[in-house]
């Protein structure tokens, strides 16, 4: 582990698809218990960078860091494996299974317990009482047995958040948490991922500044595939680089 | 926590099974145990399609695996049949070991077609090898009784005989089956049927599960084949080519592929069918393909969705009259 508390580290990250540059060397530093927001304009290469760190994607040039060990290039698996766990923008969850089914699926892999076939899986008390736990914590106990499918879709969103809380990650990663929600269910999530990610190591990509506002320790505004500021939130407000790009309109 | 009636049924069910031999006529025991060996096959290609949302249409080269490693044994080794049926599960979990490495890279119409190219093969392999599947006349080889040191002898060879064998290997295979999808490891093959992406970022390997979950199957495969091919006391290419595959996949949607126990219901109508329709008719198949499109188009949960609806309406019918009581 990197002595600094540094968990998550990208070094100079290019990435281009069919020659057009998405990323164009993004260096970027997370610290243990930090909540990082990631912002910028639509296009800007936020969820393209996301990928690249949770290994959907390869960087065609660059090196990630996490917990001091290379994981560029490495399966999406492995990386989670290790401890990074993530929420999709467009939400990512087992439809056809119960919201108990669901979560179980993270906690049974945060225990190593990927290929036993030997024990009944309901036997295992404390993997199903863990599995409540969480349930609890995003408040969907009383929908344990409802398919993810039949969920309202802040419901299905809180389910994404509790299958990446379930892993019990080093590093959670959530992309747009918020997305398509009204005022008042962003309201409920934005309190929903305060008190689940307490001392926990946040990356969030976030277009409500608001939310941002709330949520976030440092902010990495990303404008064309660049880094142009990095800072607290009062710090990249009042930054003029980023109100030309981004907040421009507003301010 | 089941309830009484739950394993009374079990007993009750049990005890007719062991029975049957003095109930039914030869002709009927062999159409039972017929409905038995094709029951597990279903099963087996249900913990693909069913449970993994996996297409095969290649599922009869584990099948006919299993059927010829069994006569093989049996003839030039002379194994125990015991012994040699279950080599042959072994034999069909090889085999589906070596094209599995392949055939699970992918998902939906490529494994649909990379199953059918591999059963094609096998097929060829056993069409052409003359000199040891005897080709298009296949082989054959007796069910010869088995010694037991200390307890005696145990002859296979009589019907009644041979069918208490094969309840007791299919009895405990399906247990086996269903027991594994009560399985943290049956639940994976569940999720990545759900969602491969979201199983992968939550850090299981997708490929080596898949990987297990097919040979888990083509295990069982092999292992029905076995049994046909010891029932039959004979193995050739009918075994192993892809009027198998799809008789196998007909059964398995037939009887539903949503319930653990559809494609037994499947396996069973349809050998049941046959014969009835066969005595009859010569265009059996005929009727079995209208069968089958009528299914495809009206009830895609098969004959154990028309179970599992009606277990619904009942049960939403006594919801409501206790909540209007």
């Amino acid at each position: 582990m990197a002595q600094d508390g540094v968990i998550l580290e990208a070094r100079e990250i290019y990435k281009d698809f069919k020659r057009v540059e998405v990323l164009r060397g993004i260096t970027l530093q997370v610290k243990r218990g930090e909540r990082h927001a990631i912002i910028g304009p639509n296009g800007a290469g936020k969820t393209t960078l996301f990928n690249i760190f949770t290994g959907r994607y390869k960087p065609s040039k660059g090196k990630i860091f996490f917990m001091g060990k290379d994981i560029t290039g490495m399966s999406p698996s492995r990386i989670g494996r290790l401890g990074m766990a993530r929420s999709f923008q467009i939400t990512n969850i087992f439809d056809g299974l119960s919201v108990f089914e669901n979560v179980r699926a993270a906690v049974l892999s945060k225990h190593g317990i990927r290929f036993n076939f030997w024990r009944k899986v309901d036997a295992m008390k404390a993997i199903s009482e863990e599995v409540e736990r969480i349930l609890a914590d995003i408040n969907l106990l009383h929908k344990r047995d409802v398919p993810a499918a039949e969920l309202a879709y802040g419901e299905q969103r809180a389910l994404e958040i509790g299958i990446v809380l379930a892993m019990d990650p080093v590093l959670m990663m959530l992309d747009e948490p918020t997305a398509g929600m009204s005022i008042e269910e962003t309201k409920e999530m934005v309190s929903l991922i305060e008190r689940v990610t307490k001392g926990k190591t946040l990356i969030i990509i976030e277009h409500d500044m608001e939310v941002v506002a709330t949520l976030a320790h440092t902010v990495t505004v990303i404008h064309y595939g660049e880094v142009i500021a990095c800072g607290s939130y009062d710090e990249i407000q009042r930054n003029e680089l980023v109100r030309e790009a981004y907040l421009g309109g507003e301010g | 926590m089941r309830r009484l009636p739950f394993y009374i049924a079990v007993v009750v069910v049990a005890l007719i099974l062991i029975f049957l031999p003095h109930l039914l006529s030869e002709y009927r025991l062999n159409m039972v145990i017929r409905m038995l060996i094709y029951s597990l096959f279903a099963v087996s290609y249900n913990l693909l399609l069913g449970q993994g949302g996996l297409l095969s249409f290649g599922h009869a080269a584990y099948f006919g695996m299993g059927a010829y490693s069994n006569i093989l044994m049996l003839k030039h080794w002379a194994l125990p049949l015991p012994l040699s049926v279950f080599l042959g599960g072994v034999a069909g979990a090889l085999l589906g070991l070596l094209f599995g490495i392949f055939v699970v890279r992918m998902r939906g119409v490529p494994f649909a077609l990379l199953t059918l190219a591999f059963n094609q093969l096998i097929y060829a392999v056993a069409e052409k090898w003359r000199t040891v599947t005897g080709g298009e006349d296949g082989i054959a080889a007796m069910r010869a009784a088995v010694g037991l040191p200390g307890i005696g002898r145990l002859d296979l060879f009589p019907t009644s005989n041979w069918y208490l064998f094969v309840l007791l290997v299919v009895a405990l295979s399906l247990l086996g089956c269903w027991y594994f999808t009560q399985t943290p490891f049956g639940k994976v093959n569940l999720y990545m049927r759900e969602n491969e992406e979201r199983t992968k970022f939550l850090g299981y390997n997708t490929y080596l599960s898949r990987l297990l979950v097919y040979c888990i199957s083509t295990f069982f495969a092999g292992l029905a084949g076995a049994l046909a091919s010891g029932f039959e006391e004979y193995v050739g290419t009918t075994f192993i080519n892809l009027d198998k595959s799809t008789e196998v996949l007909m059964m398995t949607f037939i009887g539903g592929t949503g319930s653990f126990f559809g494609p037994v219901l499947g396996a069973s109508f349809l050998i049941y069918v046959n014969d009835l329709l066969s005595t009859l008719t010569e265009r059996w198949s005929l009727i079995q393909g209208v069968i089958f499109i009528i299914l495809v188009m009206y009830m895609p949960e098969g004959l154990s969705g028309i179970y599992l609806q009606l277990k619904r309406m009942v049960l939403h019918r006594a919801a409501k009259w206790r909540k209007t009581a």
